[in-house]
């Protein structure tokens, strides 16, 4: 599903190399935990990956789907079936989280060349998922992510992610700030998802989250590259001994 | 040293065509003398300093009323009016003159409407016409004011059908027009008023004043709307006076207009007094706003808001200058003011000019101006949800301009203003 050669990726403004030359491959079904120290560049790999302005790409590829994810807009990418799940999700003051939602999911349709969904069917799909969720209506009604607590915020984000229902979902950081109570809601979101037609790629720092979102693949990151892969284990190990090995 | 300014060919046309008669002649006399002595607003006047109307109005555009336009030109400039289903009684003024047959009368026999054009005007008033402020614009206004609307609200009347002002220029005639309305809401009174502006394509000023008297306990709900024609000149004066407990909501929605200026006189006359006053620009090619307000608070124990979201794109001018005068005696005053500026090109300007005279020593009183362009973090996240650029744009354009319709306490007539806001972005989208 997504083939990431040899990328390196550096500051356009900084002229500062953040990730130097990394090799990543995710198939279809699978969910794999990208963990490393602060810094190592996991976060700009998503950012890379949402095709956020600041970021460039000196070298390599990375396919997604058969298509050259470099070349589309972050719209395009989005409607291709790339999500991501904020570290720390954007306040946008006035547009009120439900018109956002819809006009996300319609956008998205438009751009696959399916029909827009009416408004009824989205008010019915909308509050199922976010009951699950424990999404409130009166969050629904406020603008998106303004005056949400931590974990509303991340809450809202798995809301999104499952009712644009990506094919791959990038979480990142997704347990930052979260209590244990919130990582278990948010944590049975995302499991919630896990299909066979869909990858996840699930930043973390600690191994917390992994016992809730059990990955098939660990891989560590460090100083911009994948340095070791394993499976769910790898984490734990890493629980014990730190990110000292993977020093840069 | 005076500098004596020679006379501007607009000048020379206003004092040429100066013919007062009538009941209001020698009011009409002393206003005209009091605008001679400055003659048009000019930059060198620091309230004007944006805004050089001797340089705007170049050539001579001599004061008119009524029209000889196409039935079908006045019929469509009508049409335009966004409040069509909102409004349940509109009063039509074509080119400076009622239009009897194109009206529809309150249905309320608590309101009294009597037009300013008529030969024989009540008592009460003809004593409101005392001079809205010194402003040169408003002495003009009543050496030359046409027509317009009186209305008057009875003690303890609830009028919530709203009641439309609606002043078409047809744009025939390179012209200046001139508007006045006087509303006054006795005591407990209330009502919300519309006053739409919308003007055709030709060059012509349109000098407006109105004059709100809200009586005790009275609340007013007043939007303006306007969408002059892109060569028309919109001059208006708004002279608000609030009795005891009296609550002003007041909101202007500004879409047209090659040049506005528009000012709001504020005074605050009794206590516990409410005045909210927003408004919003949405500014496109050379298009200049300069909006003036004076809130005086002469009275303790009142409140007062204003928050204005103006949104300039390709070479458009905005300006805002926000006064809030706190008399000696007025203790426990409330007073804030915002603005806030959305430039979405690197040739459009926004300009704010806020002052805080404070006599008094227990008062709340802040101001703030904000200027910028679009938050990249908005459009990214956005972006990342499928949401293309454009449509991002124009939902975050939306949504800084909304917060400013917040403040509209009726559903519908908020509903009107997003559908403005709205028509304005997708002009914008296609150009």
């Amino acid at each position: 599903m997504l083939e990431i050669k040899n990328l390196h990726v550096k500051l356009a403004e900084e002229d500062k190399q953040i990730i130097k030359g990394l090799d990543l491959t995710l198939h279809a079904g699978e969910v794999a935990a990208i963990m490393g120290p602060n810094g190592s560049g996991k976060s700009t790999l998503s950012y890379v990956l949402a095709g956020r302005p600041g970021y460039e790409v000196t070298e390599g590829s990375i396919t997604f789907r058969d298509r050259d994810l470099l070349a589309m807009e972050t719209d395009e990418r989005a409607a291709a079936g790339v999500f991501l799940a904020f570290q720390y999700p954007i306040e946008i003051p006035g547009v009120a989280t439900m018109q956002f939602l819809k006009v996300a999911l319609n956008s998205q349709r438009k751009a696959r060349g399916e029909a827009e969904m009416t408004t009824p069917d989205f008010m019915r799909l909308v509050r199922e998922k976010a009951a699950k969720l424990n999404v409130t209506t009166d969050m629904l009604k406020r603008p998106v992510n303004v005056g949400f607590s931590g974990g509303e915020k991340k809450r809202a984000e798995i809301l999104q992610m499952s009712v644009l229902e990506p094919s791959l979902c990038v979480l990142d950081e997704t347990d930052s700030g979260l209590d244990i109570d919130a990582l278990r809601l948010v944590a049975e979101g995302v499991n919630a998802l896990r299909s066979p037609e869909r990858a996840m790629l699930v930043i973390t720092h600690y191994q917390r989250l992994l016992d809730y979102i059990v990955p098939d693949k660990v891989h560590v990151m460090s100083d911009g590259r994948i340095v070791k892969s394993g499976g769910k284990e790898l984490a734990l190990e890493l629980e014990k001994d730190g990110y000292a090995a993977y020093a840069a | 040293m005076t500098v004596t300014l020679m006379k501007t060919p607009a000048e020379t046309a206003y004092a040429d065509a100066f013919r007062p008669q009538g009941a209001l002649a020698e009011q009409r006399k002393s206003a005209f003398a009091q605008f001679a002595e400055t003659g048009l607003p000019h930059r060198r006047m620091e309230d004007w300093k944006w805004t050089d109307l001797r340089q705007m109005i170049s050539k001579a555009l001599p004061p008119a009323h009524g029209t000889n336009a196409d039935a079908r030109i006045i019929d469509g400039l009508i049409a335009a009016t966004p409040f069509g289903d909102v409004a349940r009684a509109r009063l039509v003024f074509v080119d400076g003159a009622y239009d009897e047959a194109r009206s529809t009368m309150p249905a309320s026999g608590d309101v009294e409407f009597v037009t300013l054009g008529s030969d024989k005007l009540p008592g009460w008033l003809s004593d409101s016409f005392a001079a809205a402020s010194t402003d040169p614009i408003a002495a003009l206004n009543m050496a030359y004011m046409s027509d317009g609307a009186a209305l008057r609200f009875a003690k303890g009347a609830n009028i919530d059908a709203p009641i439309e002002l609606l002043f078409v220029t047809t744009g025939t005639k390179a012209a200046t027009y001139t508007t006045r309305n006087v509303i006054v809401l006795e005591d407990g009174a209330s009502a919300t008023l519309i006053e739409t502006h919308i003007g055709g394509e030709a060059e012509y000023v349109h000098n407006s004043v109105t004059q709100l008297h809200v009586g005790e306990n009275a609340r007013l709900d007043r939007v303006k709307v306007q969408e002059e024609g892109l060569e028309g000149i919109h001059l208006s004066n708004t002279d608000v006076h609030l009795a005891g407990k009296a609550h002003l909501q007041d909101f202007t929605l500004t879409i047209g207009g090659r040049a506005t200026r528009q000012q709001g006189f504020i005074t605050f006359e009794g206590e516990h007094t409410e005045s909210h006053v927003s408004g919003a620009f949405l500014l496109t090619g050379k298009q200049h706003n300069d909006t003036r307000l004076v809130i005086d608070h002469a009275v303790p124990n009142c409140l007062s808001r204003e928050l204005f979201k103006c949104v300039m794109d390709q070479s458009a001018r905005g300006i805002f200058q926000g006064k809030a005068i706190v008399r000696r005696d007025a203790q426990k005053t409330d007073g804030n003011q915002s603005s806030n500026a959305l430039l979405l090109s690197d040739d459009a300007e926004f300009d704010a000019k806020p002052e805080l005279e404070i006599y008094a020593d227990d008062v709340v009183c802040g101001h703030g101006a904000t200027s910028g362009d679009l938050d990249e973090n908005h459009l990214f996240y956005l972006g990342t949800r499928g949401i293309p650029e454009t449509e991002a744009k124009s939902m975050l354009i939306a949504a800084f301009a909304g917060e400013a319709f917040d403040s509209v306490a009726s559903e519908a007539i908020r509903d009107v203003l997003t559908g403005l806001a709205k028509g304005w972005l997708a002009r914008r989208q296609g150009a």
